[in-house]
């Protein structure tokens, strides 16, 4: 048991002394995180809006698609992503295997539904007169999605809080489209994964406590943005 | 202002208004009086261009226009019933709408002259949270974000329902203020009697999504059963029996039109033709309209509640009184069917 012990005193050591390793797997993990969560707001939240507001024909077909890809194993997406992104795949020319912008992309995957899921229910549950009182203010189709998704805002600062959780914390997607490799691709769950399976306990539980330590970090800044807004 | 034209409504299969020709002329305040489900907020969601009618056509100052047209986009403006405050403060709300019209110009004075209109003072109301407002308050706040707007049209859905009595007022002041300040056409669903008969230029009576000109009657729905005698009629809770024509086929709910209905003392009831029938009910209140002249007399029969409007001097001879014990006289051929 004093692996557990051991790797909280080399989780401090490490944020402390700027070990050159973890520092790169932070910055990695972060930078491939951020990407992904910003294309995934940006495309997540109209397609949710629009889900949660219209009413169109297979609304409820569509509905049930993005409920299911809310249970993609990692695995799976860091398999399909290296399958298009290979040399010999349909975007092999694009460079994108082996660099955080790929990880990014499998990572939108993994977030997207749930973005999309989250702020078309929030949208969904909004007040039914909601509509009547911006249309009744003036507002036009554009105002008034503007208007509805800062009116459910919380709904939405939760689907990027369980988004940004999945994407953080997730292994397959950085492993199989990362490579995995050191100092370039290599983030705080493949290196956790790869000390683990040499036998270094403790350095992948200190790792992995680093990997809560961000995800703290962001939660207290999320949960500060909640209570001003 | 406004001209419908055969305009028939649905929602899914069912048949939620049908009106069939009307004017509201401008800057005019009309009354719209029915029960639950008559329509009245269906016909001012149309009137409001928030939704199109399934059928007909709706004219706003002799133009066909649609919603989120510019048109009407700053013209015409609802207050629903349980208005929706956006999850902002105070000022956020009643500045929205000119902000998104672009319109700041003097936006502070101007908030604070609209929270002053339905009696909220600025300097403790504007920067208060949505959430920290009582329900009449929330309702003034809602008020005075169209009212800032100095809207053509203000369309009022029951704006003092859930509110007490000094909000009410209040509600009523301001909104009579868009007519007099800028000349607004007022449409106004809503119970409250001293809106309709004290403020109110005309009262239009909805019931079952059709509207009746005159004024407030009874509908009297089924079930309705034919008597030993080969009478329609229909029981009603204190054993007093309506008794109807035969209706056509389909039908359900009679009306009682005011207009042919007479009001008698006991005792002292005229000889009744062979088609005149009667019912006995007490006053249960009186308004006097604004005209001085016509008295809104309430006279609750069993579980049926018949307005009629009985000119003043009549309500003086009869010496009616809440309370007071009435027969309603009625021509069982002319009621009819809704």
């Amino acid at each position: 048991m004093d692996f557990i012990q051991d790797g909280f005193i080399q989780a401090f050591a490490l944020l402390i002394k700027l070990d050159p390793a973890t520092y790169s797997a932070i910055s990695a993990t972060l930078r491939a995180s951020s990407l992904a969560m910003a294309a995934s707001l940006i495309l997540g939240l109209p397609l949710g809006y629009i889900l949660g507001y219209f009413d169109f024909r297979l609304k409820n077909q569509i509905r049930i698609i993005v409920d299911t890809l809310l249970s993609l194993p990692t695995v799976f997406i860091g398999l399909v992503i290296y399958a298009l992104l290979t040399r010999n795949g349909p975007l092999g020319e694009m460079g994108l295997l082996f660099t955080i912008p790929g990880i990014a992309i499998g990572q939108v995957i993994l977030s997207l539904p749930i973005i999309i899921a989250l702020t078309a229910t929030a949208v969904e549950a909004a007040d039914r007169n909601l509509r009547i009182t911006l249309m009744s203010l003036g507002a036009n189709r554009r105002q008034i999605a503007v208007s509805t998704l800062w009116e459910v805002r919380l709904g939405i600062l939760a689907a990027a809080v369980t988004a940004t959780g999945r994407v953080l914390t997730e292994v397959g997607i950085s492993l199989m489209v990362g490579g995995n490799i050191k100092w370039h691709t290599r983030t705080i769950t493949t290196s956790i994964a790869l000390e683990t399976s040499k036998g270094e306990f403790g350095l992948g539980i200190a790792l992995g406590l680093v990997l809560l330590l961000i995800a703290l970090v962001v939660n207290f800044t999320l949960s500060g943005l909640r209570r001003r807004i | 202002m406004y001209h419908i034209q055969d305009v028939d409504h649905y929602y899914g299969e069912k048949h939620v208004l049908a009106i069939e020709d009307i004017s509201i002329p401008e800057a005019s305040i009309i009354g719209l009086i029915g029960p639950n489900g008559s329509g009245k907020s269906t016909l001012l969601k149309l009137l409001g261009f928030i939704e199109e009618p399934s059928y007909g056509s709706i004219l706003f100052k002799g133009q066909k226009v649609v919603p989120y047209s510019s048109e009407i986009r700053f013209k015409v403006t609802l207050l629903t019933q349980e208005p929706y405050l956006l999850q902002r403060t105070v000022f956020e709300n009643i500045a929205y709408g000119l902000k998104i019209r672009g319109d700041t110009k003097e936006l502070n004075k101007r908030v604070e002259e609209a929270l002053a209109l339905v009696g909220l003072a600025p300097e403790s109301f504007a920067r208060r949270r949505w959430s920290d407002l009582s329900g009449g308050e929330a309702q003034r706040v809602a008020l005075a974000a169209r009212l800032v707007l100095k809207p053509e049209v203000l369309l009022l859905d029951e704006p003092t329902a859930s509110v007490d009595a000094d909000s009410a007022r209040l509600i009523r002041d301001a909104s009579l203020t868009a007519r007099e300040e800028w000349g607004a056409t007022i449409l106004v669903a809503t119970h409250d009697w001293q809106w309709l008969f004290e403020t109110c230029d005309s009262v239009r009576h909805l019931l079952h999504g059709r509207l009746f000109r005159g004024g407030l009657g009874c509908a009297v729905p089924g079930p309705w059963k034919f008597s030993k005698e080969g009478f329609l009629q229909k029981e009603l809770e204190d054993g007093q029996c309506l008794i109807a024509p035969t209706p056509l086929e389909g039908k359900q709910v009679a009306i009682l039109d005011p207009a042919r209905l007479r009001v008698a003392l006991p005792g002292k009831v005229p000889l009744l033709k062979w088609n005149i029938n009667s019912l006995k009910g007490y006053v249960s209140r009186l308004f006097l309209e604004k005209n001085g002249e016509i008295v809104q007399t309430a006279i609750k029969v069993a579980e049926l509640v018949v307005a009629i409007r009985l000119e003043r001097k009549q309500v003086e001879l009869l010496k009616l009184y809440p309370g007071r014990e009435v027969i309603i006289l009625y021509d069982s051929d002319k009621m009819e069917w809704l």
